[in-house]
C-alpha cells in the first residue's frame, strides 16, 4: 500500500509540474518564434533601467572563478548606478562552465537572453566553447556579446561571429608572444618542459608557445595531465633533469601550488616555473623565487582595484577585472544608442565597435577600442616574477 | 528474490488447500489477474490507459508536445522543449539495451557523441566538407551501429557489473580520443595520412551546418523541434512492435534470465549485440541532431554528467516503458529548469515536502497535527531565539514574493550562516535516517522538529544552489528512495523473479 | 637505460599504487560478500580526505598546529578512518539492506544514486575549490637518495610503509580472528552462514565498516602525499580502485593488493614511457583491465566461478 501511495504521490507531482510549467510558459508569451528576426531590429524605448545580460558560471565547478567575475561586472553596476541617473539591471544567465552538461546550459542560457526584448546587450560568456556554441542564438537574436576571459585566438579570428563579438581580454597569441618573448630573451633558457591542463584554453596557450619556442631553436618537450588529476610526481619525473623552465598554462593556483610543492618533493626544487593567467594568485607566487607568470597589465594600486579589494574583504583575485571592462564597455554603448530615447540591439552592436575607453577611464592600464575582428587594439601581456611571494612586473 | 513462505517451518502437506503464496507457480500464474483487479486510483489509471488504443495512447502523450511551441516562446521552447525531446530520444535507445534487453551500458553517450562528432565531420566549416543531411545522417547512424557492434564484442564473455565497467571505460577512452584528435602534438600519428585534425580537439568541433534535407535547411528552433518530435514519434511506434515481436519476447527472456534463455537455445550473445546495436544507432541518430542545434560538438558535453542524466530519465520512467520514458525525460529536464528561480524551487520544495506527509500519512489528522505542530515549533523557536541572539534571526529569505516573506517570519535566518548550516545538513541527515527506524507515534513526533530542520536547510544552504549542486542532491536521494520504494521505477512492471 | 627515470616511476607507481590498494580491498570486501558493486566507495575515500583535511585545520592548520607533525598526522588519521567507517555503515543500512533480495540492478543504480548524493553534498557544503593539506611543510619533506640514480622522499616511505601496515592488520584480522572467519563465510554461502548462526547483518556492517576506514585512510594519505584534494576526487579514483580489485581478483583479499600496485605501477610506466604519456595513462589502465577480462576473467589471484545451474 505504501507504495501505491507513492506512486500516486509522484503522479500527483508530475501534475503539478505540468501546471506550473505550462503556467510559467504562457506568462513568457511576449514575443512569439517568429517574431525572434524581428527583436534585432525592433526599437525599445530606453527607460530608466537597461538590461544587460551577464552570463557566467555562477555554479559548476568553474564558480570560484565565474562568481569573481561576477563580483567585479557587479561593482561595475554599483558604481555606475551611484553616479548616474540612469540604473543598471542584469539578467543572470548561469552557464555552469565545465558541469556535467557542458555548452548546453550556456545554449539554454542564450536562448533566453535571446527571448527577452529588454535586454539589449551581453557580458560574456566566459569560456570559449561556451562562445563558440552560443554565437548560434545570440547571432540569430541579433545581440552583441562581450566577454571577458574568452581568450582562445581563433574565435575572433575565424569570421563567423564579426560583429557581435568582442573581448575586453588579449588573447593567447598576444600571452604566448609575450611568454615566449621573455623566455628566449630575458631568462634565455634552452630546454623548456610545457605541460598542459587538457582543457581547451591550456592546449592552445600550449600549442602556441611551443611552436614560437621551437622557433626560436628552444628544445621543447610537451605533456598534458587532466585537470582533476592532483599526482604529479610520474610526470614530473619524466621531465628531463636538464629541464631549465617548465611552462604550466594552467586554470586553477592550487593545482600549480602543489606541482610546485611536489618539484620541490622530488628534489627538482631549482628548476623555473613559468605560469599563466590562470595561474596569477598568492598560492602560485608563494612557491618561491623561481616562479614567474603573465598577467594583463592591471594597475593593483589604481584606486578603483583597491576599493574592490575592500570590498571583498581583502583577498580576492584579479581574475575577474576584464569582466568589469566588459560590463563598462557595454553600458557604454547601451547610453551611446540610447541617446537618442529609443535603441535596437543592432544600434547597440553597432556603438559597440565604436568603443573607445581612455586609459586613465579603463581598469586594465591601457585605453580600450577594438580592431575589426572585435579584440582589443591594444593588447599586451606582462611577465611577472614572483620576489617575497608577491608578483611583480619585469617584462 | 522471494523466497518461499514456510511457515512453522514445515511445509503443508498434499491435500492441503489454501491461498497462493508467494513464489510458489500459481502466484506468479496470477499476476496478471492481480493487476486487474487493483483497487483506487492506480487500478482505474491503470486499466484506463490500457484501455486505450496504442495509437491513441502515442497521440495522448506527444499531443501536448505537439501545441507546445505555440504557447511558448523561443527561449522556453528550446529550454523545455527541444532539449526534452532529445533527452527522450537518446533515453529511448537507453531503454533498448538496459530496459529490454537487461544489458548495463554506461558508455552509452559515447554514441551520442560519435554520432554529432562523426556529423561535424562530414558536414561543418571546421572541417571543410557539406554534405547533405540525407546522406551524412544515415551514413552517422550506420557508423554508430558498428561502433556499438564492436563494443557489444566485448560483452561476448561479460555481463552484469564487469560490463558496465568495460563500457564506462569506452567513455572515458572516448572522451579523451576527442580531446585530443586535434592534428596537435597529442595527437596519434596515423599511418598515411600522418596527423589530422579530426575532431578540433579540446576547441570542440564548430561551425557545423544545420541540417539540410535535399536543399531545405532547417534553421529555426521550431523547425528542429518538430523535426525531433516526428522522428521520437516514429521511434516510439518502432519500439512498440519491436517489443511484441519475437526480438522483444527474446530480449526479455535475456534480461530475465541469460543462463536460462541460452539453454533454451536463444543466440544470447547475437541478442547482446543487436540490442547494443540499436542502442548505439539512435544515440548516434540523435546526436547529428544535437550537433545541428549546438553548430558544434564539444568534448565536456558527452561525459559522465549526461549519462546519469539519461540514466536518471529512464529509471524514473520505468525500465523497459516506452511511454514512460517520455514522461521521464519531462520531469528530469523540466524540473531543474522549474528550479532555477529560487521563488519557483521554493514552491516545490515545500510542495513535495507536503505532499509526502499526506501520502504518507494516514489517517487524515496525523499530517494535519504534524503541520500545526510544526509551524507552532517553529513560531516558539524564532521567538526564543530572536530574544537570546538577535542575529540569528536578521537575515532574509532569498527570492521574494509573498510566501518569502511569510516564511521569513517563521524560519531562522541568521546572518553568518556558513558553518551552522554545514552542521545542519548533517544533523537533517541524520535526522531522516532515524526517521525511517522509529515507528508510530514516536515518528509524528519526531517529524516536527525534522521539518523545522529541513526548512532551514533550505533557506539557508540548498538555495543558493538550486540549479547545481541542490538538483544532484535532490537527484541522488530520490534514485536511492525509488530503488527502495519500487525498483522497476515508476511506469516499469515489477517483475517477479522465482529462486 | 635512463635508470633514474625508471627508478623515479618505480617508486612513483609503489606510492600511488599503496593507495589504490587501500581503496581496492573495500571493493573487494564488499563485493565478495555482498555481490555488490559500491560505487560509493569512492566518494567514501573523498570524504575521509576531507575529514583529514578539516581535523587539521582544526588543530590549528599545517603551520601553526596545537601538536606536533606526526600526532597531528595520527590523529587525522584516526578520525577519518572512524568517521568514514559510520559513514559506510550508514550507507549499508539505509541503502542497501533494503535492496538485499531486489533485482541485481537496483542496488547498483542505487549505489550510483549515494555516489551523486555524496559528491554533491561535499560540492554544497565545502565548494569546488582545490584544498591544499599543506602538509609538506608540516612533516617536512626529505629527499634520500641511493647512488645517483635512485631518489625517494621520507613522505612516500611513509604512504609505502603504513599501506603495507594497515594490509597487515587485515590479513590478520580475516585469517586470524573469529570475525574474520565469520567474513569469510559469508563471502562463501551467505545462507548456510546464517544458518550456522553467524549474524550476517552484523558481518557485514563490519565489513563495510573496515572497508570505509581503509579508503578513508587512503584519502588522508593521498592529501598527504600529493597535497590536493577536491569534492569530485573519488570518482576516478574509485574507478581506478575497482579496476585493481577486478585485476586481482575480485573477492580476494591479497588479489586487491596486489592488483592495487600494479596499476599504479601501470600508471607511473605508462605516463613515464609511452607516448602521450600522461593524458593517455588512464587508457592504458583501462586497457589492461579488458585485457585481464579477455584472457583470465577471474582475476590474476580469483578462483574461476562455477556457476550452478
Amino acid at each position: 500500500m505504501r507504495r501505491r501511495a507513492i506512486a500516486i504521490a509522484a503522479l500527483l507531482a508530475l501534475a503539478a509540474l505540468a501546471i506550473v510549467a505550462a503556467a510559467s510558459a504562457t506568462t513568457n508569451r511576449a514575443a512569439a518564434p517568429s517574431a525572434q528576426a524581428a527583436t534585432a531590429a525592433s526599437l525599445v524605448k530606453c527607460g530608466k533601467t537597461r538590461s544587460i545580460g551577464l552570463m557566467a558560471p555562477f555554479t559548476g565547478p568553474a564558480a570560484s572563478i565565474g562568481i569573481n567575475q561576477v563580483h567585479w561586472a557587479q561593482y561595475f553596476q554599483r558604481t555606475y548606478n551611484a553616479t548616474h541617473k540612469t540604473k543598471i539591471k542584469f539578467v543572470n544567465e548561469d552557464t555552469m562552465l565545465g558541469s556535467a552538461n557542458g555548452t548546453a546550459e550556456a545554449v539554454k542560457g542564450a536562448q533566453a537572453l535571446g527571448s527577452n526584448p529588454s535586454v539589449l546587450g551581453v557580458v560574456g560568456p566566459a569560456g570559449s566553447n561556451e562562445v563558440k556554441a552560443t554565437t548560434g542564438a545570440l547571432k540569430g537574436a541579433g545581440l552583441g556579446f562581450v566577454s571577458g576571459s574568452a581568450t582562445n585566438t581563433q574565435i575572433t579570428t575565424d569570421g563567423t561571429r564579426t560583429g557581435y563579438f568582442f573581448r575586453t581580454v588579449p588573447p593567447d597569441s598576444s600571452q604566448s608572444k609575450s611568454v615566449s618573448g621573455y623566455i628566449t630573451g630575458k631568462l634565455k633558457v634552452t630546454k623548456v618542459y610545457i605541460v598542459d591542463d587538457q582543457e581547451a584554453y591550456s592546449i592552445g596557450l600550449a600549442d602556441e608557445v611551443e611552436a614560437q619556442l621551437k622557433a626560436k631553436g628552444v628544445t621543447v618537450g610537451r605533456d598534458g595531465v587532466s585537470q582533476q588529476q592532483s599526482d604529479f610526481s610520474a610526470i614530473i619525473n619524466k621531465i628531463p633533469r636538464d629541464t631549465e623552465l617548465v611552462y604550466l598554462p594552467w586554470q586553477l593556483p592550487p593545482k600549480g601550488q602543489a606541482f610546485g610543492q611536489q618539484m620541490k618533493s622530488l628534489g627538482r626544487g631549482s628548476v623555473k616555473l613559468m605560469g599563466s593567467d590562470g595561474l596569477f594568485d598568492p598560492l602560485f607566487s608563494g612557491l618561491g623565487s623561481n616562479v614567474y607568470d603573465s598577467f594583463f597589465p592591471l594597475n593593483p594600486s589604481d584606486k578603483r582595484v583597491k576599493a574592490f579589494k575592500k570590498l571583498h574583504g581583502g583577498a580576492s583575485e584579479l581574475f575577474g577585472a576584464p569582466s568589469y571592462v566588459a560590463t563598462q564597455v557595454v553600458s557604454g554603448a547601451i547610453d551611446r544608442a540610447c541617446a537618442n530615447g529609443t535603441a535596437s540591439r543592432a544600434e547597440v552592436r553597432a556603438q559597440l565597435k565604436k568603443t573607445k575607453i581612455s586609459k586613465k577611464a579603463s581598469l586594465l592600464g591601457l585605453p580600450v577600442s577594438f580592431d575589426k575582428n572585435g579584440d582589443m587594439v591594444k593588447k599586451p601581456f606582462g611577465v611577472y616574477h614572483s620576489v617575497n611571494g608577491v608578483f611583480v612586473r619585469v617584462g | 528474490m522471494v523466497g518461499p513462505n514456510l511457515e512453522g517451518g514445515v511445509p503443508p502437506g498434499p491435500g492441503v488447500v489454501d491461498q497462493p503464496r508467494v513464489g510458489v507457480d500459481e502466484w506468479v500464474a496470477n499476476v496478471d489477474e492481480r493487476r486487474e483487479a487493483q483497487k483506487g486510483l492506480t487500478g482505474l489509471v491503470r486499466r484506463a490507459w490500457e484501455g486505450v488504443p496504442p495509437a491513441g495512447r502515442l497521440v495522448i502523450l506527444l499531443g501536448p508536445f505537439a501545441i507546445f511551441p505555440f504557447f511558448a516562446n523561443e527561449g522556453n521552447l528550446y529550454r523545455y522543449g527541444l532539449i526534452t525531446v532529445v533527452y527522450a530520444l537518446l533515453a529511448l535507445g537507453l531503454n533498448v539495451v538496459v530496459g529490454f534487453a537487461g544489458l548495463l551500458d554506461l558508455g552509452y553517450v559515447a554514441f551520442f557523441g560519435f554520432g554529432a562528432y562523426l556529423y561535424g565531420i562530414m558536414a561543418s566549416g571546421h572541417s571543410g566538407h557539406h554534405l547533405q543531411a540525407e546522406i551524412a545522417i544515415p551514413i552517422a547512424v550506420v557508423a554508430a551501429a558498428l561502433v556499438g557492434l564492436l563494443l557489444g564484442l566485448t560483452s561476448w564473455r561479460l555481463l552484469g557489473d564487469y560490463l558496465a565497467i568495460v563500457t564506462l571505460f569506452f567513455l572515458q577512452a572516448f572522451v579523451i580520443f576527442v580531446n585530443n584528435a586535434n592534428g596537435g602534438p597529442s595527437d596519434f600519428s596515423y599511418p598515411f595520412v600522418g596527423r589530422v585534425d579530426l575532431t578540433g580537439g579540446a576547441n570542440g568541433l564548430d561551425q557545423i551546418d544545420p541540417l539540410n534535407f535535399f536543399g531545405y535547411h532547417i534553421t529555426t528552433t521550431k523547425g528542429y523541434y518538430f523535426y525531433t518530435l516526428i522522428s521520437l514519434a516514429l521511434l516510439m511506434t518502432m519500439l512498440y512492435f519491436v517489443n511484441k515481436s519475437r526480438t522483444g519476447r527474446a530480449w526479455r527472456a535475456l534480461r530475465e534470465d541469460p543462463l536460462a534463455a541460452e539453454v533454451m537455445t536463444m543466440p544470447v550473445n547475437r541478442l547482446k549485440l543487436l540490442a547494443f546495436m540499436f542502442g548505439a544507432g539512435t544515440a548516434g541518430f540523435t546526436g547529428t541532431i544535437f550537433g545541428a542545434v549546438q553548430s558544434g560538438a564539444f568534448p565536456g558535453d558527452y561525459d559522465v554528467g549526461l549519462l546519469i542524466t539519461i540514466y536518471a530519465i529512464v529509471i524514473l520512467g520505468g525500465l523497459g516503458s516506452i511511454g514512460g520514458v517520455v514522461i521521464g525525460a519531462l520531469v528530469v529536464n523540466g524540473a531543474p529548469e522549474l528550479l532555477r528561480s529560487s521563488s519557483n524551487a521554493r514552491f516545490l520544495f515545500y510542495g513535495v515536502l507536503l505532499l509526502a506527509l499526506l501520502v504518507a500519512m494516514r489517517p487524515w489528522y496525523r499530517p494535519v497535527v504534524v503541520l500545526l505542530g510544526t509551524i507552532a515549533f517553529g513560531a516558539v523557536v524564532r521567538v526564543v531565539v530572536a530574544a537570546a541572539w538577535p542575529r540569528g534571526t536578521a537575515g532574509h529569505v532569498q527570492g521574494g514574493g509573498a510566501f518569502g516573506r511569510a516564511l521569513d517570519h517563521w524560519v531562522l535566518i541568521p546572518t553568518h550562516v556558513d558553518r551552522i548550516a554545514g552542521w545542519a545538513y548533517f544533523v537533517l541527515i541524520l535526522a531522516a535516517l532515524v526517521l525511517t527506524l522509529v515507528r508510530g507515534w514516536w515518528r509524528t513526533i519526531a517529524l516536527i522538529p525534522t521539518l523545522y530542520l529541513a526548512s532551514f536547510v533550505w533557506e539557508n544552504k540548498l538555495v543558493e544552489q538550486v540549479s547545481g549542486a541542490t538538483r544532484l542532491i535532490l537527484l541522488g536521494a530520490l534514485l536511492v528512495v525509488i530503488m527502495n520504494v519500487r525498483p522497476a521505477g515508476i511506469f516499469g512492471t515489477s517483475r517477479v523473479e522465482i529462486v | 637505460m635512463n635508470w633514474s627515470l625508471f627508478f623515479g616511476e618505480l617508486v612513483s607507481g609503489l606510492t600511488l599504487g599503496s593507495i589504490y590498494a587501500l581503496i581496492a580491498l573495500g571493493y573487494t570486501m564488499v563485493y565478495g560478500i555482498l555481490k555488490l558493486l559500491n560505487f560509493a566507495h569512492g566518494d567514501v575515500y573523498m570524504v575521509g580526505a576531507f575529514i583529514g583535511f578539516f581535523v587539521l585545520q582544526w588543530l590549528g592548520g599545517p603551520l601553526t598546529t596545537a601538536v606536533t607533525g606526526w600526532l597531528a598526522i595520527a590523529i587525522m588519521f584516526v578520525v577519518a578512518m572512524l568517521g568514514c567507517g559510520a559513514l559506510g555503515v550508514g550507507i549499508e543500512i539505509f541503502a542497501y539492506r533494503p535492496l538485499r533480495n531486489a533485482p541485481r540492478i537496483a542496488p547498483l543504480i542505487s549505489a550510483l544514486g549515494v555516489s551523486i548524493f555524496l559528491q554533491n553534498s561535499a560540492l554544497l557544503l565545502w565548494g569546488p575549490q582545490f584544498r591544499s593539506y599543506d602538509t609538506f611543510d608540516l612533516i617536512g619533506v626529505k629527499s634520500y637518495h641511493i647512488g645517483r640514480n635512485f631518489f625517494i622522499s621520507n613522505i612516500q616511505i611513509f604512504t609505502i610503509a603504513a599501506s603495507f601496515g594497515l594490509m597487515a592488520v587485515l590479513t590478520w584480522l580475516v585469517a586470524r580472528t573469529r570475525t574474520g572467519k565469520a567474513m569469510r563465510a559469508t563471502s562463501f554461502d551467505r545462507e548456510a552462514a546464517e544458518m550456522m548462526g553467524i549474524r550476517v547483518d552484523r558481518v557485514i556492517s563490519f565489513t563495510f565498516f573496515v572497508g570505509s576506514a581503509l579508503a578513508a585512510a587512503g584519502g588522508v594519505m593521498f592529501g598527504i602525499v600529493f597535497g590536493q584534494i577536491f569534492s569530485l576526487m573519488g570518482f576516478t579514483a574509485g574507478l581506478k580502485g575497482f579496476t585493481a580489485a577486478v585485476v586481482g581478483g575480485i573477492g580476494s583479499i591479497p588479489g586487491a593488493m596486489l592488483g592495487g600496485f600494479l596499476i599504479g605501477l601501470t600508471e607511473a610506466f605508462a605516463t613515464g614511457y609511452l607516448p602521450g604519456g600522461s593524458t593517455y595513462a588512464n587508457l592504458y589502465v583501462f586497457a589492461l583491465l579488458i585485457a585481464m577480462f579477455l584472457v583470465r576473467p577471474s582475476g590474476l589471484l580469483g578462483s574461476p566461478v562455477i556457476q550452478k545451474v
